[in-house]
Order: structure tokens, then C-alpha cells, then sequence
């Protein structure tokens, strides 16, 4: 499935990256390129370094080795005030929604503009309530985040991820601990954001059904080695018996070895 | 088999010590470092574009020091008598009980004073700082502050630690004030005198030095409350079981070092 947006120039270039957490390795000689306006997938089952690759993307992580450029930054060039005004081109919706539980709704949309912009309280507001109605929450914005339910926090933390209008928007996990319905609406969302606002948008996923939905291409993640990268026809006829394992859901219950799992648990590998 | 068992355990023991103190060592280097870190956004928050905000930093004041007024108005007022009523029951065996006045004037503004309100406030804001801090850490809210291109240093730590900086130190002065009055309370009809005697001893009995004594420790035990509690709260593992244990060691560690950092700063100033 390829959607009408013609592939452009790259906007994130992975190139071998290698991560360490002590003596285990978590991603191994990682390389990809990300478009502009192309929705990529990264997907993979529990453990695979599909999480931990995001927070490379994110800088929120840095590598043991290998490089990361983002919208022609390169990440471990530049400094810190340089990182923060690169992080206003970008948004992030986490896992769990990561809304301040001490604001509102609409305080936390309005947090990026507050602290980025000299904007009056008033714009902030009117700019808060837009997005607001981009993610269907607009009646909502007085309420606190512990009175939204799993769906509308992560609508609140999308619209809080593009109320600074990013150019690359990141989701970890969006259907993560949501009902098929609610998983669904969201996908569509996603797919109205490329579409409406031109973003260049990563969703780190294990839901197949999801991915293939909304992607235009497809990262498979194994062992923190990448398996292929392609669009979602080319990942569904794959025939790498890894991913076609990956594919039938098939990849966690074999890789599981519970000697090895208790071993990392223990931190002796 | 006994030999190599002892050995053993020896070396578990000496491990275990081993990993306290690098624990240790890194508690005081993070802290040190969050310190620095915090001075830095004050001076150059503004010039980097990440300018101090005044409304955090009065959020935390109001937390802080407002809301902890009636409680250390009271712990202040039996602080004040409880010493009163020991001192006039020790002095009167040497027939110096009038002497009270300045026994309580001197312990409560150099020492108790200070002391009380840097333990109530550690149990109090220190405990729910960390407690803050690591909710924030387990529910990704620093990572999603980072992302945003927020300092968290700027946005969190740095309005709790001057805002603790300037109450603290208030705080202790009102402290100070009321353990004096529960104190004249008290001692004025047990030794026949008026309030306005008392006071115009205590005046005498005191100095600047010793307001400046007291005020200064306070102010180092807000430094150490509001670090303890960030380096406590930054070092969560785990959910909900997490955060209650870093809340429990916030307290544990934030009064551990008022009180060890208060013997050391007597040491050093009064030797």
C-alpha cells in the first residue's frame, strides 16, 4: 500500500548506529533514511530496540557509535541550546500520553507556546483550542488528565505534540493499551495529520494491523538488527522466515528464553 | 568447605560496601552537578531563551513557606516553652532560672530554630518534591519536557530551589520569633517579669551574629533539601512501590543531612 504523496528529500538519515546498555547491545549497525511526508512504521516484538531507537531519533538517547541526522542536523554536533531549538521542529507522543498531571488539558498544549514564544495568553489559548479540535477534544480542555480516558490522553498528548506545528512528529506506540475502535480513530488521525499538515510522521508500533494501516514504508526490527525495510507489500510477502514469524505473531513466544530473560534481568549479560 | 564460604561472604560484604559508596559518590556528584546546573539557568535562563519563570517559582513559595506556617507556628510555640520549662527546672538548681532568657534566646536562634524548620520542611516539601520528581520520571513527563526543548533542571529544580532558598530562611526567622513569644509566655510569670522585659533581654542576650548564625545554616539546609530531594527523585526504579520508597529516603536522607551538615557548620564556626 503506498499512499498518493510523492517521497521527497530525507529528513532523518540513520546511519550505523550501535547502542550499548552495559555489555549488552541493544541496536547493531542500524542504518535507515526517513522521507519527508512519509509515515514510517518501525516495528518489532518486545525487545527488539524499536523503543530505544526512538529515543535515539528523539535525542533523548545517545549512541555508542554512528550517527543521526535529523531535518540536516546532525545530532552529536551540536550543542545543547542548539538541541532544544531543534526540538521545537519536532513532536512526540508517548506511550503512556506523558501529560502533566498537575495542569489541565489545555495548560498542557499551551506549555510548549509558553515557554517557546512571547505570544499573549489569549493566542496561546485560541492556538491551544485548535489543535484541540484537530484531535476531537475540544469540550475537554478544562478537564484534568486523570479524568480522560486511555483514548483521549493520547488525543491530548498528539495535540500537545503538534501545537508547535513540527515538521517530524514521533508516536511510541499509539495504540498501546487501547480498545480496536479507539486503536482505529487513531490511525485514521494519524493518517489526517500527514495528510493535512504535510508532516513527516515515525510510529515505533508492535500492532500489525495499525502498521499496516497508516504505513508507507516499514522498518522490521529484530535484536536490535534491522530485518528489512520496505513498503507494507513488500513486508507482508517478505519471504525472511523472521519477519514472516514476526507477521504471524509468532516472533515473542519462540524468542523467549527464559534463561536469557532471567539472565538480563539480573544484569549478567 | 568453611574457608572459601567466609571468603565469600567477605567479598559480598566488601562488594556491597563497595557499591554503597560509589552510590554515594554519585548521589554527591549529581547533586553537585544539578547545583551548578541550577545556578547556571538562573544567571543565563534568559539569554538562552529559557528564561525562570516568576510563577513556578511563586507556586513553590506559597507550597513551601505559606502552607507551612501554621504547622511550624505550633512546632515553634512547644519548642519554645518545652525549652523554657528545662531551662528555669536545670538553672534553678544553681539559683540562675532568671538566666532562662538568654539560654533560650541563644539555643533557638542559633540552633533550634533553624534545625526545626529544616527538618519540618524535609519532611514536608522535600518528601513531596521527590515524590513529584519521580511520578514525573516514571510517567515520561522529563522526557516529554526534554522533547519539548525544556531544560528540566530550568523548569523543575530550579523554582523549587529558590523558591526554598528564600522561604527557608523566612520560615526559620518566623520560627525563631514565635519560639520567643511561646518562650515569654511561659518564663514571664514563672520568674515575675513583664513580656516587654523579657524581650529587652532577649535583645540583649542576641546579636546580629547570631541571627546571621542561624539564617545561614537555613539557607544551606535548602540547598540540601531541595538536591536531596531531585537526586532521590530522579533515581526512581520502578511504579507506584518507586515512588513511595524515594518519598521514604528523600526524608530519611534530607534530615540525615541537616542534621550532619548543622554539627559541621557549629564545628566550623563556633571552634
Amino acid at each position: 500500500m503506498t499512499h498518493a504523496h510523492a517521497p521527497q528529500q530525507p529528513v532523518i538519515e540513520v546511519r550505523n548506529l550501535v547502542t550499548h546498555y552495559g555489555e549488552r547491545r541493544i541496536l547493531n549497525d542500524v542504518s535507515l533514511t526517513i522521507r519527508q511526508g512519509e509515515i514510517m512504521v518501525i516495528m518489532g516484538g518486545s525487545g527488539s530496540g524499536k523503543s530505544t531507537l526512538l529515543r535515539h531519533l528523539v535525542a533523548l538517547e545517545k549512541a555508542t557509535s554512528g550517527s543521526i541526522k535529523l531535518l540536516g542536523y546532525e545530532l552529536g554536533e551540536l550543542n545543547q541550546m542548539e538541541l532544544y531549538r531543534l526540538c521545537r521542529k519536532i513532536g512526540v507522543s508517548f506511550q503512556g500520553g506523558a501529560l502533566f498531571s498537575s495542569m489541565s488539558v489545555i495548560e498542557n498544549i499551551i506549555l510548549p507556546l509558553h515557554e517557546h514564544t512571547d505570544l499573549d495568553r489569549m493566542t496561546m489559548k485560541i492556538m491551544a483550542r485548535m489543535k484541540l479540535q484537530v484531535v476531537d477534544l475540544a469540550p475537554f480542555e478544562d478537564l484534568m488528565p486523570s479524568q480522560l480516558s486511555g483514548g483521549m490522553i493520547k488525543r491530548a498528548a498528539i495535540a500537545r505534540a503538534i501545537v508547535m506545528d513540527p515538521a517530524l512528529l514521533f508516536f511510541d506506540e499509539p495504540s498501546a493499551g487501547l480498545d480496536p475502535v479507539v486503536s482505529s480513530a487513531l490511525d485514521e488521525l494519524i493518517l489526517e495529520l500527514r495528510d493535512a499538515m504535510q508532516m513527516t510522521i515515525v510510529v515505533v508500533t508492535h500492532e500489525l494491523d495499525s502498521a499496516f494501516k497508516i504505513a508507507d514504508r516499514i522498518t522490521v526490527l529484530d535484536k536490535g538488527e534491522i530485518l528489512t525495510i520496505g513498503t507494507v507489500d513488500e513486508v507482508r510477502n517478505s519471504s525472511n522466515e523472521r519477519i514472516q514469524n514476526l507477521l504471524n505473531r509468532r516472533f515473542e513466544e519462540e524468542e523467549l528464553d527464559p534463561d536469557e530473560y532471567l539472565k538480563r534481568l539480573m544484569g549478567q549479560t | 568447605m568453611a574457608a572459601p564460604e567466609r571468603h565469600g561472604s567477605a567479598g559480598q560484604a566488601l562488594e556491597s560496601v563497595g557499591r554503597s559508596v560509589t552510590r554515594l559518590v554519585d548521589a554527591f556528584g549529581l547533586g553537585a552537578h544539578l547545583f551548578f546546573q541550577s545556578l547556571y539557568w538562573v544567571i543565563m535562563g534568559r539569554s538562552r531563551g529559557q528564561r525562570v519563570r516568576a510563577e513556578p517559582l511563586f507556586a513553590q513559595m506559597m507550597v513551601i513557606g505559606v502552607n507551612a506556617i501554621p504547622i511550624v507556628s505550633m512546632l515553634s510555640v512547644a519548642i519554645g516553652v518545652t525549652l523554657s520549662m528545662q531551662g528555669i527546672n536545670s538553672l534553678e538548681q544553681f539559683g540562675a532560672q532568671h538566666q532562662v532568657v538568654f539560654m533560650v534566646a541563644l539555643s533557638v536562634t542559633r540552633e533550634f530554630g533553624p534545625l526545626i524548620t529544616g527538618i519540618l520542611v524535609a519532611g514536608r516539601s522535600g518528601s513531596a518534591l521527590a515524590a513529584r520528581i519521580s511520578t514525573m520520571v516514571i510517567s515520561q513527563e522529563i522526557d516529554a519536557l526534554k522533547v519539548m526543548g525544556i531544560n528540566p533542571v530550568r523548569y523543575i529544580v530550579v523554582p523549587a530551589l529558590v523558591g526554598m532558598m528564600i522561604v527557608l530562611p523566612s520560615l526559620t526567622l518566623w520560627s525563631i520569633g514565635i519560639s520567643l513569644i511561646g518562650s515569654a509566655l511561659y518564663v514571664a510569670p514563672q520568674i515575675g517579669t513583664t513580656m516587654g522585659a523579657y524581650f529587652t533581654q532577649v535583645n540583649a542576650s542576641i546579636d546580629a551574629d547570631d541571627l546571621a548564625h542561624g539564617l545561614a545554616k537555613s539557607l544551606i539546609f535548602a540547598v540540601l533539601i531541595t538536591i536531596v530531594a531531585v537526586v532521590d527523585g530522579i533515581s526512581v526504579k520502578g511504579g507506584a512501590e518507586g515512588v513511595g520508597r524515594v518519598t521514604t529516603s528523600a526524608v530519611v536522607h534530607g534530615i540525615s543531612a541537616i542534621v550532619l551538615t548543622d554539627m559541621i557548620f557549629v564545628f566550623m564556626t563556633t571552634g
